[in-house]
């Protein structure tokens, strides 16, 4: 398959069912919403090493937030609802607490409940006040700066899929960032998906596993340039450099759209940006049990 | 399911206990199942059909015209919409637990008494006791929503446990005593004695209270973000209270004599 000179490999991406929540942060100010959302969402491009995958899904009109105020969607992920349940109330009771303004609400209604206020009312220290409001709980917890307003649970989707990703082979490390960064743009428009990694972008892909003992995982040498004489290269001889876009989704579906948005955003620049190919991550089939074929999905 | 309509024949003579005549309950029942429904009529019980005449209405409603002798209309009711025309007697909606009832008149004390869920509209005044306990019960309103147009009698909310009052009118003494949980929002003017051996629970005030008891300290002037949450959540709130809440309020803090942590809101 090829697209406007982009070929589209015969590759497939492997991801894996994650449990996700979506919380809705809120501020006095765009600014402080989005300060307690980045903090909210920091360390936590993989669960490897961070424990959980969290992005910023969009903003939100302060006449579409809760309490009328400028909002920041945040999507979380984990690998077990298990573990959801515990870095969820962390995260927000170091993150979004702290903030100057903040005020923390649910995202889903639906599913296992995941605890926010229920958590961190004990911060309150008995002073904490609840407040059931057409069939939901709030809990309001007194703090130095005023009070911190939090819904008692959110909602949260145990369908949820991590580990989506496409990478974006080109000529130069110019044409594949000029790429990478359409991508992202066009991506930020699917609602349900975020993109964990720095800006969205992946540079440093790993395999599986290293020759060191006790490496979970290490750099991708088939895909590095530099490496090309030195291991069995996946890049044609025209490629210098490569990056990756892994997303995270409430479902599959989610993960999908996100992936087709970002495809088609690099396609467009096409050969003519300096883009040669797209291929994807995989570990052979075998990991995960969600395939996103990338011809099927530009079909 | 068919709705029905009960025309008053005659004013009343004696108390009419209503109790579980609800849209629910007359769901299934023909017209002459109905008319033989025996209600508590003064010292005697007898068939509905000898106080009311039956009339068809729309699907799950039912429509009544009330007497100020008609007690516990719509008390128990879990589904459905029952309106009553003219005023009622005490208890209306006791111990709901969902549906919609609205009476187009005054009602007497105690509407709303230990109700968990549903909705009362009451377009007149009404007595004591508001969302309060049912007599010989300790607790109050424990969920639901209460709108009364007018005025309210005392003891509105007291003992109540949570669930959500707007009152358009005035308020009489003694406001949610005892009051452990939920909101009450008022429009008019607060009475004397207000949220005395009050535990928890919001008491929301268009006006500024002025006979507050001495188990009330101010803690000033406040940004609260939970009063633009309750705005958004409950257009009716909002309304209630002057349209645009900015949040901006002072806060009272009670009744410490009793140790408790409830508050007053002045919102101006």
């Amino acid at each position: 398959m090829n697209l406007n000179g982009v070929e589209i490999r015969d590759s497939f991406a492997e991801a894996f069912p994650m449990a996700g929540t979506r919380l809705v942060i809120t501020a006095g100010t765009p600014r402080w919403a989005r300060t307690a959302a980045a903090s909210l969402t920091g360390f936590a491009t993989s669960v490897i090493g961070c424990g959980c995958e969290a992005g910023i899904e969009g903003e939100i009109a302060p006449e579409d937030s809760p309490d009328g105020r400028p909002g920041i969607s945040v999507l979380i992920f984990a690998m077990s609802l298990k573990n959801l349940k515990k870095i969820v109330p962390a995260r927000v009771g170091q993150c979004v607490l702290t903030a100057p303004t903040s005020a923390c609400y649910a995202g889903l209604e639906e599913g296992p409940r995941v605890p926010l206020g229920r958590a961190l009312r004990y911060f309150g220290d008995g002073h904490q006040i609840a407040k059931s409001i057409e069939g939901r709980r709030f809990w309001r917890i007194p703090v130095m700066e005023g009070e911190f307003v939090c819904d008692d649970v959110t909602g949260s989707s145990t369908a949820s899929v991590g580990g989506g990703n496409f990478l974006i082979l080109a000529r130069s490390r110019a044409a594949a960032l000029n790429a990478a960064e359409q991508a992202v743009d066009a991506m930020a428009r699917v609602k349900g998906a975020i993109l964990p990694f720095p800006g969205g972008v992946v540079r440093s892909g790993s395999k599986i596993g290293g020759k060191y003992p006790g490496m979970i995982a290490s750099t991708n040498d088939a895909y590095c340039p530099t490496l090309r004489a030195s291991v069995e290269s996946a890049l044609p001889g025209d490629v210098q450099s490569v990056l990756e876009i892994v997303i995270d989704g409430l479902s599959a579906a989610d993960v999908g759209a996100s992936m087709r948005a970002g495809i088609s955003a690099v396609c467009t620049l096409g050969a003519a940006a300096g883009i040669v190919a797209i291929d994807a991550g995989n570990y052979g089939g075998n990991l995960g049990p969600f395939h996103f074929k990338l011809r099927e999905l530009m079909a | 399911m068919s709705g029905y309509e009960l025309r008053l024949r005659a004013s009343l003579a004696a108390r009419l206990d209503l109790s579980g005549v609800t849209p629910h309950a007359l769901a299934g029942l023909s017209g002459s199942e109905v008319e033989h429904l025996p209600l508590p009529y003064g010292t005697a019980r007898v068939p509905l059909g000898e106080v009311f005449t039956l009339m068809p209405a729309s699907d799950g409603a039912l429509l009544i015209s009330g007497d100020p002798r008609m007690d516990f209309v719509g008390a128990g009711l879990a589904s459905g919409e029952m309106m009553v025309s003219g005023p009622i007697g005490v208890c209306a909606g006791a111990q709901m637990s969902g549906g919609w009832l609205t009476i187009e008149g005054d009602a007497g004390e105690g509407v709303g008494s230990g109700m968990s869920g549903g909705r009362i509209e009451v377009r007149g005044q009404t007595g004591a006791r508001l969302g309060g306990p049912l007599p010989g019960a300790r607790t109050g309103m424990t969920g639901g929503t209460i709108e009364i147009f007018g005025d309210v009698g005392p003891l509105a909310g007291a003992n109540m446990r949570g669930g959500l009052v707007l009152i358009h009118g005035d308020v009489a003494e003694h406001a949610a005593r005892d009051m452990i949980a939920g909101t009450i929002a008022i429009a008019g003017t607060l009475g004397p004695q207000a949220g005395a051996g009050m535990k928890r629970g919001t008491l929301l005030l268009a006006r500024e209270p002025l006979l507050l008891g001495p188990g009330f300290g101010d803690t000033g002037e406040h940004d609260l973000v939970a009063l633009q949450l309750l705005a958004r959540r409950i257009p009716q709130l909002a309304e209630l209270l002057g349209g645009g809440i900015s949040g901006r309020a002072r806060r009272h803090v009670g009744d410490r004599l009793a140790g408790g942590q409830g508050e007053l809101l002045w919102l101006y």
